[in-house]
């Protein structure tokens, strides 16, 4: 399922990144809330960070929209400093959470607002307009004021607010938190079809796994202040790159092995090659385990409990060692092939598909 | 929870719960009826009397009035007299002097609260505030110390040999105009804060992010939203400062004549009730037509607020 969204390849950066965040800190005090975050997007790229409350996201993005001054490293542009340019000369434009609506204008003063304040009026302006509303499919709203809008229109307002001064670097900060699930999930697959349309580079905030991947060519990590891993949707749930990020995003089993010489003995019996050495910790996606009869294999345990979701199986299993595992498996028949307290023994399908990580 | 259970829970509320939900649930004026019997006590039974001492002729014995016909020359004698148009005039010009003057002085301070950081909002909350703790009068009297002939204005610069003599400020015009400006300038301050904070700080950004200057985040979001506040601060301080009698008594020097300074000299020392009843309504009627003109004004700059919660 997850799996199913348009993707694009993230592309060789060759040229100058639109949007260079080199080596980025900052701190509130003595809080250090950004630590040497570096990220280049490319051209017509939508990445997306990602992380937990208070990890810095949108400390970040006011960064780059110029709302807060870095402390260390710097914001390019096309490769143009932006420290010293000021907030209303980025070729920014964001669109906040709350939308940030001029309540007391309608909703095409609101879309000509930053045409006015670039001095552009009159037939031109109005086209523009016009274009920009026709984009969001608001052509009829114009003459409204925001109070008078759904939440859904008032963000597509919001939108076609910046998308007007053609920004050439897009910043959403959580855009769909004060919609409902289903508007939302709607919302979600317009936007970046628009964004696509229009060829815009974005970046996009969200604590949302499955809103990251669905809408992001690539998705940033981020843990308390820093990037873990920039990847495409499919890199970053097969190949985390640390353990941090494949606890994160998905379900994922962990435990504990000691490796040596190249490699790392797997609890059924197989082997995988790592360039870790001593006390190491495997991860396994659950649909990477399969159960088999007990006799079968040296890895033991219990079912614990197990549900049906839909076409899958999921069990939860405590092995002989006492580690708490999750197995998911494609519903073959009615039944579940393993009752709850079933000694079952287990087995990798895949053991290239573990990942390896030094022990924590 | 049965369904038979629901009607009978309602029927079994007692009479003294339904009296409560009647008066929480906003319909009628319950809420309101122990206000307005205050009101009318206080403040309509009073007017009305004073409303027929100014349309009739009075003759008091003893502080008592033993006879009272109706008549409207005291109006007409008011209406005629040049020493009314003056003196309301006065009143009217320090009145709205006043409220431009703390509009000019507040508006700024709300800004910086606007846009300041944690402390410079804390400070103006605590330096606007603070002398609504102390009462009118006293903060009247520390301008006598300050504007006074060896007060502290005079002694600087007069030690900075400035002047050899001391300025005469005090019991003129300048020290009742600066003295209602302070005294009044927190009535302005606190609505507009009051409206500017109930704005999303991020409209500002969201202004500066579409490439609008400060001055420009200033002139085409922050003052058109804070017009609600404006008007209301106008209002009050314009109506404070039309009625005021302590500030003009007290820096006046006794012979600075207001709308209120005249009333009661005409009620306390010269007992013409019926002279300070016709100057009173006169003082009522001009306040209450100068509050229309500002709520209309308001008004017209803030229809957008109109399609709200529609
Ligand atoms: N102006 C500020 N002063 C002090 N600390 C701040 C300030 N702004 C943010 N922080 C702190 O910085 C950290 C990161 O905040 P930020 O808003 O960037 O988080 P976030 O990742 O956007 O979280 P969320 O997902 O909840 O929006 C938080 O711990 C927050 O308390
Ligand atoms: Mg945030």
């Amino acid at each position: 399922m997850m799996h199913q969204h348009p993707r694009t390849a993230s592309k060789v950066a060759s040229s100058v990144p639109v949007l260079r965040i080199g080596a980025v800190g900052k701190q509130f005090g003595a809080t250090k809330v950004l630590e040497k975050c570096s990220l280049d997007v490319d051209e017509g790229e939508i990445v997306t960070l990602l992380g937990p409350s208070g990890c810095g996201k949108t400390t970040l993005l006011r960064c780059i929209a110029g709302f807060l001054d870095a402390d260390q490293g710097d914001v390019r542009i096309d490769g143009q400093d932006m420290g010293p340019i000021p907030v209303n000369r980025r070729p920014v434009g964001v669109v906040f959470q709350s939308y940030a609506l001029f309540p007391h204008m309608t909703v095409a003063r609101n879309v000509a607002y930053a045409l006015k304040m670039q001095g552009i009026r009159g037939a031109e302006a109005d086209r523009r307009v016009a274009g920009a509303l026709a984009t969001v499919s608001l052509q009829d709203f114009g003459d409204r004021y925001p109070s008078q809008l759904s939440g859904g229109q008032q963000q597509r307002v919001a939108i076609a607010r910046v998308l007007v001064m053609e920004p050439r670097v897009l910043l959403l900060d959580e855009p769909f938190n004060a919609l409902d699930a289903k508007l939302r999930s709607s919302m979600q697959v317009e936007l970046r079809q628009l964004i696509k349309r229009l060829g815009l580079t974005a970046i996009f905030v969200t604590h949302d796994q499955e809103e990251a991947l669905t809408m992001s060519d690539r998705i940033a990590i981020m843990r308390a202040g820093r990037i873990e891993q920039a990847a495409p949707p499919d890199e970053i749930f097969d190949y985390p790159a640390t353990a941090y990020v494949a606890d994160f995003i998905g379900t994922s089993n962990f435990w504990k092995a000691s490796a040596a010489g190249g490699t790392v003995p797997l609890p059924d019996g197989q082997r995988r090659q790592t360039e870790h050495s001593g006390d190491v910790q495997i991860m396994a996606r659950p649909h990477n385990l399969k159960l088999a009869e007990p006799e079968a294999g040296e890895w033991r345990g219990h079912v614990q409990f197990h549900r049906t979701i839909g076409a899958l199986i999921e069990y939860h299993v405590e092995t002989s060692d006492g580690v708490l595992l999750q197995v998911a498996t494609m519903r073959q028949e009615r039944a579940a092939p393993f009752d709850d307290g079933a000694a079952v023994s287990l087995h990798i399908i895949d053991p290239t598909y573990c990942a390896v990580y030094p022990a924590s | 929870m049965t369904d038979a259970a629901v009607p009978q829970q309602i029927s079994g509320r007692g009479l003294g719960e339904r009296l409560i939900d009647a008066l929480l649930s906003g319909r009628g004026i319950w809420p309101a009826v122990p206000a307005i019997i205050v009101l009318m006590v206080v403040a309509v039974v009073p007017f009305v009397i004073l409303l027929s001492l100014g349309f009739s002729n009075i003759v008091v014995s003893r502080g008592e009035i033993v006879s009272q016909t109706f008549s409207l020359a005291h109006l007409t004698n008011a209406l005629t007299d040049p020493l009314y148009w003056t003196t309301f005039q006065r009143s009217l010009n320090l009145a709205l002097t006043t409220t431009l003057l703390c509009l000019v002085f507040g508006y700024p301070v709300a800004y910086l609260f606007l846009v300041g950081g944690k402390w410079t909002k804390r400070a103006i909350l605590i330096l606007t505030i603070a002398p609504l703790l102390t009462s009118g009068i006293v903060r009247t009297y520390a301008w006598l110390v300050i504007l006074g002939g060896r007060g502290v204005v005079n002694s600087t610069l007069m030690n900075l040999g400035l002047i050899d003599q001391p300025l005469r400020i005090m019991n003129t015009h300048w020290a009742v105009l600066i003295g209602m400006v302070q005294i009044h300038l927190p009535v302005m301050i606190l609505p507009l804060i009051a409206v500017m904070s109930r704005h999303d700080s991020r409209l500002v950004e969201a202004s500066a992010n579409l490439g609008a200057s400060r001055l420009a985040t200033l002139r085409t979001i922050v003052l058109p939203l804070s017009v609600p506040g404006i008007g209301t601060g106008a209002a009050l301080v314009f109506t404070l400062s039309y009625t005021t009698f302590v500030v003009p008594q007290l820096l006046g020097g006794g012979n600075y004549l207001n709308a209120a300074t005249m009333i009661y000299e005409q009620v306390v020392f010269s007992l013409e009730w019926s002279k300070g009843s016709v100057s009173s309504l006169i003082l009522m009627v001009t306040c209450l037509i100068v509050l229309v003109a500002i709520a209309l004004v308001t008004n017209h700059f803030t229809r957008w607020t109109k399609g709200r919660d529609a």
